[in-house]
Order: structure tokens, then C-alpha cells, then sequence
């Protein structure tokens, strides 16, 4: 009898602690802080008729978490609107901007664990999101809360346009792509900063004769901003911002430029293997002299007063006007539908957006970007800039309008992925510019067909 | 008169069949049917249903370039392990076997690759290759020479399975000479007497009565070298020079995570599957004819 009741015992234990993982709700003992956000949340529920003033808890997801440089801005804006809205908990699951993160939103997303309000990309990537409805329109916003983004710049908004070609975010600040360049090198070989494709190409020559690494690019890991400027000066402006059903002539030329810059030896001798952060270093400790790369990038670097930034300078028979970047805005703030349908969240949710998304929020964030990045606001400082931030302005000013946003805004994720990875190949002759483009526009367009 | 009765039994297999099931089965099906769709999102979505397409992830399967590298990448590595994994964890044991002081010197020395992660080891041998002020340009400079690109096409494979093989060695070591200490002393001894040397004992005495220890070492080598991913992920990614390092294991991993190309990584994931149960499978019977 006491072996009986002892085997049911530890078969009992055996199956509960198996299905101990599978419980919608995590054990008190070893995520304390995932129960009281269900508490708070439930007690939130609980409020959804009462007027604005009751506790309410907001649930908040940004990109701006971990090492990322604005996360001390974020926080400091999160502090300063629970100080004056004593009312509101905010509740902030902020990552990096990786993977892991997507994948934790859309996961979020798929099973209505979506938070309060969300500052995620407004371009491709955020199609899945925007395909499931839970976003709530600007225009909506707007119709009970006519100051919403107030400040922020109608082309701003523009610039985060959804794919479906709706307005649901409001951005801070966005970037451009530009190239950086250590100009003391360039002073102790006697070169100019390159200005266009001869320019350019004297200075591959010129420093791979004299042991520097022309260029600082992986080209197994980051060479999208490459992509972009190969193909926006040899197809132009117009072409750039399409999406083309077949390959255009330019574009295909624009990849090509990739298998040129190698047979000249601008690129590192392994690029092929190593990593974006690699490459990084080699252009910083001033082992390479230019280096292709966003806006954000300029806060990395320490040496400010010898490194310049200059627009890209092009490619043989371009069609880009000279002094044309891609530029623009790639992310923003989101209310959820779930927020929105909530009266006892859907104030909070509203007053934190603008508050992440004020003159004064977008001024901090600008700041702290070493006052280098695109503003969704009007901004100034009375700071005097460092010459590689003073470049960046100038190189913004310059382009005027002649801007677009990347091409991987545009076209379907895993498209523009096939395409960065079939650049080594490209640029050894191993693959057809001409056969990956098309590949990849047809699987982007049947992308869109079917939504 | 413990076992008449045979449903407490069932009770205590409950939970594991669960687990099985709950974990891999459901899942492997579930991967089955992703190989069909076009899938956007790893997880489904609202408003997104995925699209029926039939077998043309198979059809791409049978004319992608990157699969065949892989497969190739895995079948050479297979037969790498063999060699290099059990041959050499064989000849150590015997080696460490004969000496009288020491062994557990050796023993450790040998099993310590097996403890440190892969990740780390692969850090460690992409510090050594680096073309830039890497240990083994390092070395080259020191002696004047010109520095090598260590990742080029031509030695990539060659450079991956370096580490990757002598990190598992270690393993094999242990299990042979485990295998060895089930050996009685009075066979060597008496072969010592009648005169046959230590060369010949390891091919009359040891070879024979190991036969099972090897088998189960070169059908966990096998099946082992179709699982090949941390290492070579870290050291070299996405197959780094130009996919000519994928193995079917990184090519997965690259088609469903750095793609996002879920369903085409399902698809080569059956496909691993399927290898894995023909490798295991053709090695039972080679063993089981032999027998």
C-alpha cells in the first residue's frame, strides 16, 4: 500500500512539474514581475469606465532600450511624465532594435499581448504589425485630440508612412546615410575628399598603394548602405524610390559597382568574413579612410575633428545629382488599439506619445545624438558643433530635397535580405547582379499581391 | 510479481511521452506543414494568412547552390570525424592507456576542449585567424613573412574543421578509454608472454574486443557532424567566404533567422531530419552485417 501511494506521489510530482512551464500565467516565485504587471493590468481593466485621473497602468515597448544611446533620453522622459501624470504606472519593456526584439513584438502582436503604445519601425518591416489592425491612424488620434504630434514636421509624419499608406506613427529623429572619411589621411597622401566617381576611385588607388585599406566595409555583413548609394546614384532619384517589376539597367550597374571596387582592392582583404563592428574599428584606429555609414555611426567615433562626412560620391555614369543621400525616418511612436478602446488608458497613452515626441523630447534626443541625426521637430542649439557634426549638417543641407528612404523600406524583408546576401558573390563575378534583382522584385511583389 | 500490474508504469512514462510530444512531435509536424506555406511571420498572425504553396520549397531545395555546398560540407564532415574525432580519441586512449604515470594528466588535458562552450572556442580561433593582427599573422610577421588570409576560399573549410574536430576529440578519448579499462589485463598479459608486441596487441587484442565501443562512437560522430552549428556559426557566419562554410545545420539557421525565410528553413530541417535517420540507419546495418 505505501509503495502504491508512493509511486502515485512521485508520478503526481513527475507530471506537474512538467506541466508546470505550460501555465498561461508565470509562477509567482520566479517572475515576480510579470504577476504584477497581470495584476496592474487586470486592475487597469477593471477601471476602463472611470474617468481620467484614476490609476491607470500603461504598457510600454521601445526600441530605445539596452545600449542604445537615446535609452537614457527615453527613460528620463518616461521619469519627468510620471512625475507630472502621478496617476499613470509605466510599465517599459525597451530592447535594442535586434532580432530578438522584432520577433518578441510581432510575437506580442500575434497573441493580443500587444502594449499600450509601442515606438517600433514604420517602414517593410513593420508590415506584419500594421496587417493585423491593432495600430490606431493619426488621423483617428487627431480627431479627438487635434494637438497630437503638434510639433512634429508634416514631412516628418510623411516620411513614416505605412506601407498601406496610412500615417499611425510619430517619429523623433531619423538619419542619413553619409560617407565618413578620415581626413588626415587624405591630407597626408595629398587627396581631396571625393566629390564623385574619378575622385573616388584616385583615392582607392592611392591608399590601397599605400597599405591603407581604402574602404571599411563587410561585405558578409553590412554592406546595405552600399546597396542603397550604388543603386540611388546609378538609377537616380526617380527609379530609386520605384519598385520596379523587373531589374532596370541602373540598378544592375549600381550592384555591379560592387564587382569594380573589388577588382581595385578597395574593400578590406577579408571582408568577405568579417563583421560590420570589425570594419569599424579598422576606419576609427584609422587602418582604413572612408567608411559608409548612417548618421547614428558619428557618435562612435572619438577622433571628431579629424573625421568629416561627405555625401556619397558616386558611380561611373550616374544619374544622381551630386550631393543626393538616403535619408530619412524609419521609426515611431504607435497607440494600440488596445490603449485607444481603453477611455481610462487611451488619454495616458496619447499625453505619453506627445511627450516622447515634443519639441523639447526631439531637442534631447538630437542632443544626445551628438546633433548629428534627422529632426521630426524644428530643433537648434546655440552649441557649437564639432566639424564632423558641422559636415553631417552641411551634407543635410546640401542635399536639400534630393532625399529618399532606403530601398529595404520599401521592399519586402526577406527580398532585401537575399539581396545583401548575395553581395560577396556579386562582387567576386559568382553571381548575375541582374538574375538577384529580379529574384528579389518578383518575391517582393508577389509579397504584395497576396496581402 | 512487481510488474502484473502495468499501468502504474504507464503513469511514470506519462510525463516523458508528454514532453516528447508537446516538444518535438507536435512541432515536427507543425514544420512539415510550414514547408507548404509562404510564411511572412514565425508566429501567425491576424490578418496574414500564409500562403499555400505547395512543393516549391522542396523543388528550390533540389536546385539551391548554397544546399549542395552544405550537404557536401556535411558529408566531408562526416567522414572528418570519423578519422579525426574517433581515430585519434582511439589511438590517445591506447596511448594514455600504456603509461603508467600521468594518465589523468592527459586525461584532462585531452577532455578540456570537450568543457569550454563552442562559442567561446570559436571566438577564440576567429582571434587566431584574424587577417589584421590575428595570433597566427602574428606569428608570420614575427618571422617577416607576408600575412596570410587565413578565411580566403581556398582554406575556409579546411580552417573550420580544425577547431571543430579537435574540440570533440576529447569526447571520443573519454569513451574509448572507458571501453579500454573493460579489457581484461591477463589478454595483454598473456600476449606478452607468448610475445607479441605492443603494435600487434592493439591490432588482435584491443581493435577486436572495442568493436562495439567504436561502432557506437562512429554512429555518434555521424549523426554529430550533421548537427555541426555553434563553431563554425561564430567563427565564420552565414557561411562566410561566400557560403562556401555552410553546413546543413548553419544554412538552416541563416534561412530561418538571418532570412526570416521561415518556411524554406522548415524544409531543409525535414531535410536534416531525413539524413539523419538514412546516415543512422545505413550505419546500423554496416554494423549489423559486420556482426
Amino acid at each position: 500500500m505505501k509503495k502504491k501511494l508512493l509511486s502515485a506521489l512521485l508520478a503526481t510530482a513527475m507530471t506537474a512539474t512538467l506541466l508546470a512551464g505550460c501555465g498561461s500565467k508565470p509562477a509567482e516565485t520566479t517572475a515576480p514581475d510579470a504577476a504584477s504587471t497581470e495584476a496592474a493590468t487586470e486592475a487597469g481593466e477593471d477601471t476602463a469606465a472611470a474617468p481620467t485621473g484614476e490609476a491607470v497602468t500603461l504598457k510600454t515597448v521601445s526600441m530605445f532600450g539596452g545600449t542604445d544611446p537615446n535609452a537614457s533620453v527615453y527613460e528620463e522622459i518616461i521619469a519627468k511624465f510620471q512625475e507630472e501624470n502621478p496617476n499613470v504606472t509605466v510599465e517599459d519593456s525597451s530592447a535594442v532594435a535586434d532580432n530578438e526584439c522584432k520577433a518578441s513584438v510581432v510575437a506580442d502582436f500575434s497573441v493580443g499581448n500587444e502594449p499600450d503604445v509601442l515606438q517600433f519601425f514604420t517602414d517593410a518591416q513593420a508590415t506584419n504589425l500594421v496587417a493585423t489592425d491593432k495600430l490606431v491612424s493619426i488621423e483617428e488620434i487627431r480627431a479627438e485630440y487635434p494637438d497630437y504630434a503638434k510639433d512634429t514636421l508634416e514631412t516628418a509624419l510623411a516620411g513614416v508612412t505605412n506601407t498601406d499608406g496610412v500615417q499611425r506613427a510619430v517619429p523623433t529623429t531619423g538619419f542619413s546615410e553619409v560617407l565618413y572619411c578620415n581626413k588626415d589621411l587624405f591630407d597626408q597622401y595629398g587627396l581631396e575628399l571625393p566629390t564623385d566617381w574619378d575622385s573616388l576611385t584616385t583615392a582607392v588607388t592611392t591608399f590601397k598603394e599605400n597599405g591603407i585599406i581604402p574602404i571599411a566595409v563587410s561585405l558578409n555583413n553590412i554592406p546595405h548602405y552600399w546597396i542603397e548609394a550604388c543603386i540611388l546614384y546609378s538609377a537616380g532619384l526617380d527609379s530609386y524610390q520605384s519598385l520596379p517589376e523587373t531589374a532596370p539597367a541602373e540598378w544592375v550597374a549600381g550592384l555591379e559597382t560592387f564587382k569594380t571596387l573589388r577588382d581595385m582592392g578597395a574593400f578590406p582583404e577579408d571582408t568577405d568574413t568579417v563583421d560590420n563592428d570589425y570594419v569599424g574599428e579598422l576606419f576609427k584606429s584609422k587602418q582604413a579612410a572612408m567608411q559608409l555609414d548612417g548618421t547614428w555611426y558619428a557618435g562612435g567615433i572619438e577622433d571628431k575633428e579629424n573625421t568629416v562626412a561627405v555625401a556619397f560620391p558616386g558611380v561611373a555614369n550616374q544619374k544622381a545629382e551630386a550631393g543626393t543621400i538616403t535619408s530619412g525616418f524609419s521609426s515611431g511612436f504607435y497607440i494600440t488599439r488596445k490603449a485607444w478602446d481603453d477611455p481610462a488608458k487611451r488619454d495616458a497613452a496619447v499625453k505619453f506619445v506627445m511627450a516622447q515626441t515634443s519639441k523639447e523630447a526631439v531637442s534631447a534626443y538630437w542632443a544626445k545624438g551628438g546633433f548629428v541625426n534627422k529632426c521630426a521637430t524644428e530643433v537648434s542649439t546655440t552649441e557649437t558643433l564639432t566639424p564632423l557634426a558641422q559636415s553631417i549638417a552641411d551634407v543635410n543641407a546640401a542635399a536639400g530635397n534630393n532625399f529618399a528612404g532606403p530601398i529595404d523600406s520599401r521592399m519586402d524583408a526577406e527580398a532585401f535580405t537575399n539581396i545583401v546576401n548575395s553581395i560577396c558573390d556579386i562582387s567576386t563575378g559568382s553571381a548575375s547582379a541582374e538574375d538577384v534583382l529580379n529574384d528579389a522584385l518578383a518575391l517582393s511583389a508577389s509579397r504584395v499581391a497576396a496581402e | 510479481m512487481l510488474y502484473k500490474k502495468k499501468w502504474p508504469l504507464l503513469i511514470f512514462v506519462l510525463p516523458g511521452i508528454l514532453f516528447m510530444l508537446i516538444f518535438l512531435y507536435i512541432p515536427f509536424i507543425e514544420n512539415i506543414k510550414n514547408s507548404f506555406y509562404d510564411m511572412t511571420s514565425i508566429v501567425s498572425m491576424p490578418g496574414l494568412e500564409p500562403k499555400y504553396i505547395g512543393i516549391d520549397n522542396y523543388k528550390t531545395l533540389f536546385t539551391d547552390p548554397k544546399v549542395k555546398i552544405a550537404i557536401l560540407n556535411s558529408l566531408k564532415m562526416m567522414v572528418l570525424t570519423v578519422v579525426f574525432e574517433v581515430g585519434l580519441g582511439f589511438i590517445l586512449a591506447v596511448l594514455v592507456s600504456n603509461i603508467k604515470r600521468g594518465a589523468q594528466i592527459f586525461r584532462t588535458v585531452y577532455f578540456f576542449p570537450v568543457v569550454i562552450s563552442a562559442t567561446a572556442l570559436g571566438l577564440l580561433f576567429k582571434l587566431f585567424y584574424n587577417y589584421n593582427g590575428g595570433m597566427l599573422n602574428q606569428l608570420l610577421a614575427s618571422f617577416g613573412k607576408e600575412p596570410v588570409n587565413w578565411l580566403k576560399p581556398e582554406l575556409a573549410f579546411i580552417m573550420v574543421c580544425i577547431p571543430t574536430l579537435w574540440s570533440y576529440v576529447g569526447f571520443y578519448f573519454v569513451i574509448m578509454l572507458t571501453g579500454l579499462s573493460d579489457i581484461s589485463d591477463d589478454i595483454y598479459e598473456a600476449a606478452d608472454i607468448d610475445g607479441c608486441s605492443k603494435f600487434k596487441q592493439v591490432f588482435y587484442i584491443t581493435l577486436p574486443m572495442m568493436k562495439t565501443v567504436i561502432c557506437t562512437c562512429i554512429t555518434l560522430a555521424l549523426t554529430g557532424a550533421l548537427k555541426v552549428f555553434d563553431l563554425p556559426w561564430v567563427m565564420v557566419p552565414k557561411g562566410a567566404p561566400q557560403g562556401l562554410t555552410h553546413f546543413l545545420g548553419t544554412y538552416m539557421y541563416q534561412s530561418t533567422f538571418g532570412v526570416n525565410n521561415f518556411d524554406y528553413g522548415s524544409t531543409i530541417a525535414i531535410m536534416i531530419v531525413v539524413l539523419g535517420v538514412v546516415v543512422s540507419k545505413v550505419v546500423n546495418l554496416m554494423i549489423k552485417e559486420r556482426d
